[in-house]
């Protein structure tokens, strides 16, 4: 073997150069030169040197690529990483310039005028007989008297010694004489005075009720002559005087005086049976009725439609709130841009503290090792026993009490997060910078000199680096979803600020999650797309990172 | 402190003066590993990896340094480039100057001078940098060209160790066992050393690429002046490439001398048995093989005496208990045994 060994001088090496290339693979290269040369004229002189045409010179080699643009290269031949990326950065257009783009606040109210159907009137069909007379003879007990014969049917009655003979005029409507001469009546339909405190005199009531009852469309009083329409409206020529009407209306409240016209339309609405009217009163205001007939108490009550201004809450979809509105009457789209940029903004800033935090303890821990190593070591052991959950919940507990500012409360969430997120992350960095240590290239950097700067930022760094990247891609994720489930709980970010775990938190019963679909879908797909593209960038970095990885 | 230095063993040399004609001079180095056991981690007792090993090394020479597995070669390189942060014994003299006397920017200033290539070439370039930082970032940190060379510098030196330009654009992980060594080896070279430690450059490639390699150090010794400590347990390879030859065992140098007086005249029972395993390229030569009974004793607590005397023929009883020193039996030959007194 040594013999061997000392038969091969230098020059018998195999030369660098590829001259043992296979002479179809030298005619492809040959082939491929000719289409280039087609393309550029330079390339031809090259052609005619036979040397070269069978190395691989710069021009036929693949083009290399900056380390940074190797890295993007492979990553960007991923293309779930690349959806993942895709999705990300339309989330942080969505949550950073949105909120400037959206016309509205995230705390904006939104109004509705609703209509409601307030309790106006009362209405009720007079059944019982009342009475009227010219002068006073008409006495309560003569009244009895008369009531009690018409229920017997007589024509006439004995009271008191005196005759009286009733006659019956109309339905509903008789009248009392005595010695021939008509002293009362006795009537269902009310006549009322069309203009307020006047009166109306003894005979005008007896006739117009008269010719009410009978249906007649005119009559004679004294020595007017009236006309009566079927509405019960008496008028002298054309000024109305009087109406008759069977329904008693009555306002009730308080401070409504109701008009004759109203009660006219209301009494025309019943008699015609319609469920509802629209009047417009002296006012100009117009609004309308609803007629509702009570069958118990044998009453209509009148229930006027007003406009109200409420908050416009889970109002659906529309030109105006894309996404609807939600339990606040807020703008769910500008909420979720919002919430967006509270979400990534938590999670960026979480991940920041840990990341700090962890590479400095997780670095101090790896390069120095030792007693420092061990002590570290142990304080993220204990870390690690934390209950991270009952600790959050607790704090977010005493922070209610405490009665925080919702921003401050923010700002203590972000640093509470991050500082129970850092352990990890130092056993990450501690890890590999102690197995990197140990590397023969790091032997390598001692025996060259290397400043101890650029063996930390040029060696040990450059390979900690892109576990870090993915790992805290990755916990950027879990971060996000960790901040959506306090929030969702009532622990994390509060009202007013938005979040995507307070969204859906507005879903906090049956009817909103199956009646208000747009109220957490939209919010709860964002969390997930954005998770899962920050999951997936991860995985695609982690494979671009690693130079193993086949091209 | 002065526990820990009361539980070492005595560790005093009598010091050497520097010869002008040695670039590198060993005297009785020792380098002990402390044994931690025990709840509070204390030392239990040492690994004596290297245990006095004295040698000198001509300007331009390599000296071949062989042995079994776990006998304190690839220890005694490192300890001599001072790669550990200290020595446990003896002196290293390189140039004259003592290595370990050095403060950190002297030691900085000297690293260029001595260099190291490494067994395992795949563990040894970091796997981020491309190949032409690997090898030029020391040569900037040392300013060993001019700025405007430096460029056609790294260039040269990869020619030189067979590679092309373009491979400086290339990571470590895009070449091949023997690509990478030549990068180990253009590393190594950029700085202008004087002395490279070869850490079993060769053994992790295949025989054919294992000729390119040693060719390769063999031509840039030629034309740079290079001296190597080639430390190597393939004995072809040795003799293919030493000068000298130094032969340990259990930390101890048990024999060293010019190449053909150890391979001609092997002295001391271990390197004859050593020798004697050499395999010869024809079938009708009889072997006599030495066949050594039992394995290596342990370092963390090696026999008295003759270290060998567990596994040697010729084991006498002053071997047990007196530990033999090194004497020169012919000019430039020297070996540690009491056969020889």
């Amino acid at each position: 073997m040594s013999d061997n060994m000392k038969n091969v001088k230098p020059d018998d090496r195999p030369p660098m150069r590829m001259q043992s290339v296979p002479e179809t693979v030298a005619k492809r290269h040959a082939e491929k030169i000719t289409e280039d040369a087609v393309k550029s004229s330079t390339a031809s002189s090259k052609k005619n040197n036979n040397e070269e045409e069978y190395s691989l010179n710069d021009d036929r080699r693949v083009k290399i690529l900056s380390p940074g643009a190797l890295v993007a290269k492979r990553f960007f031949r991923n293309s779930i990483a690349l959806v993942g990326l895709i999705v990300l950065i339309f989330m942080f257009l969505f949550s950073f310039l949105g909120g400037l783009i959206s016309p509205y606040r995230q705390d904006q109210r939104f109004f509705r005028t609703d209509y409601i159907y307030k309790e106006y009137a009362g209405v009720v069909e007079n059944e019982e007989f009342r009475y009227a007379a010219e002068g006073s003879d008409f006495t309560t007990a003569l009244q009895a008297q008369m009531l009690l014969a018409m229920q017997r049917g007589k024509p006439a009655f004995t009271y008191r010694d005196v005759a009286y003979e009733i006659a019956e005029e109309g339905p509903d409507f008789y009248s009392i004489s005595k010695d021939g001469k008509v002293i009362g009546i006795a009537y269902k339909d009310i006549v009322s005075p069309s203009v307020e405190g006047t009166d109306i005199p003894f005979q005008l009531k007896y006739d117009a009720l008269k010719a009410f009852v009978n249906g007649e469309s005119s009559f004679t009083s004294g020595s007017d002559e009236y006309t009566i329409d079927e509405g019960g409206v008496v008028f002298k020529g054309d000024a109305e005087v009087a109406f008759v009407s069977r329904y008693v209306v009555n306002s009730t409240m308080a401070d409504v005086f109701l008009t004759r016209d109203f009660k006219e339309a209301t009494a025309a609405a019943i008699a015609t049976e319609d469920p509802d009217f629209i009047y417009t009163d002296e006012n100009g205001e117009t609004h309308e009725y609803l007629i509702e007939f009570n069958p118990e108490k044998n009453t209509w009550s009148v229930r006027q439609e007003t406009a109200s201004y409420v908050y416009d809450t889970y109002s659906a979809p529309s030109k105006e709130h894309w996404l609807g509105t939600d339990r606040n009457g807020m703008d769910m789209l500008t909420r979720l841009m919002y919430g967006g940029r509270v979400s990534l903004v938590i999670g960026f800033i979480v991940e920041i503290i840990s990341l700090v935090i962890g590479v400095i303890l997780g670095g101090i821990a790896g390069y120095f090792g030792k007693w420092v190593d061990n002590l570290i070591m142990r304080i993220v052991d204990i870390f690690y026993c934390i209950p991270s959950m009952p600790i959050i919940i607790i704090l977010g507990a005493a922070m209610d009490a405490m009665n925080l500012d919702p921003k401050i409360r923010m700002i203590y969430l972000m640093l509470i997060l991050g500082f129970l997120g850092w352990p990890g992350l130092a056993r990450l960095v501690r890890g590999q910078i102690l197995s990197l240590r140990e590397q023969e290239f790091m032997t390598a950097t001692e025996s060259s000199g290397l400043s101890v700067p650029r063996r930390i930022f040029k060696h040990l760094v450059p390979n900690v680096i892109p576990q870090l990247i993915v790992s805290c891609t990755m916990g950027l994720g879990s971060t996000i979803i960790l901040e959506a489930t306090l929030s969702f709980l009532g622990l994390g970010v509060r009202f007013p600020f938005a979040s995507w775990g307070n969204i859906i938190n507005d879903v906090n019963d049956t009817h909103v999650l199956t009646t208000y679909l747009f109220i957490w879908i939209p919010a709860g797909v964002l969390l997930l797309a954005t998770v899962l593209a920050f999951n997936l960038v991860g995985d695609g970095l982690r494979d671009a990172f690693d130079p193993k990885m086949k091209r | 402190m002065s526990e820990k230095k009361a539980k070492l063993p005595e560790t005093a040399v009598t010091p050497v003066e520097y010869d002008p004609q040695y670039i590198l001079m060993v005297n009785g180095l020792k380098k002990y590993f402390p044994i931690k056991g025990g709840m509070i981690s204390k030392t239990v007792g040492y690994v004596k990896a290297v245990d006095g090993v004295t040698f000198n090394l001509k300007r331009g020479q390599t000296m071949g340094l062989v042995g079994e597995s776990g006998c304190g070669k690839t220890t005694t390189g490192r300890t001599i480039l001072r790669l550990y942060p200290d020595k446990t014994a003896g002196q290293v003299l390189f140039n004259g100057q003592e290595v370990y006397d050095l403060s950190s920017r002297e030691l900085n200033a000297m690293r260029p001078k001595m260099q190291i290539i490494f067994q395992d070439p795949f563990s040894s370039l970091s796997p981020r940098l491309p190949v032409g930082e690997i090898i030029g970032e020391a040569v900037r940190q040392h300013n060993i060209v001019s700025k405007e060379e430096y460029n056609d510098y790294i260039d040269e030196v990869m020619d030189n160790c067979g590679l092309q330009p373009f491979h400086k654009d290339r990571y470590p992980h895009e070449f091949s066992g023997g690509q990478r060594q030549r990068i180990c080896i253009a590393r190594a070279l950029a700085l202008k050393p004087e002395f490279i430690v070869c850490d079993e450059p060769v053994s992790a490639l295949d025989v054919s690429i294992q000729a390119q390699i040693i060719n390769l150090l063999n031509d840039l010794q030629e034309k740079n002046n290079l001296t190597y400590l080639f430390i190597s347990h393939d004995l072809s390879v040795v003799e293919h490439i030493s000068d000298a030859v130094g032969v340990m065992y259990l930390g101890n140098l048990v024999e060293y001398g010019a190449k053909d007086d150890i391979f001609r005249n092997p002295l001391h029972p271990y390197t004859e048995a050593l020798f004697s395993a050499i395999p010869v390229p024809d079938p009708t030569v009889k072997m006599k093989r030495i066949v050594l009974e039992g394995s290596i004793p342990s370092p963390a607590n090696p026999p008295s005496g003759c270290k060998f005397h567990t596994r040697c023929v010729h084991c006498t009883e002053r071997c047990k208990v007196e530990e033999p020193v090194q004497k020169e039996i012919e000019p430039g030959h020297f070996v540690a045994c009491h056969k020889y007194d």
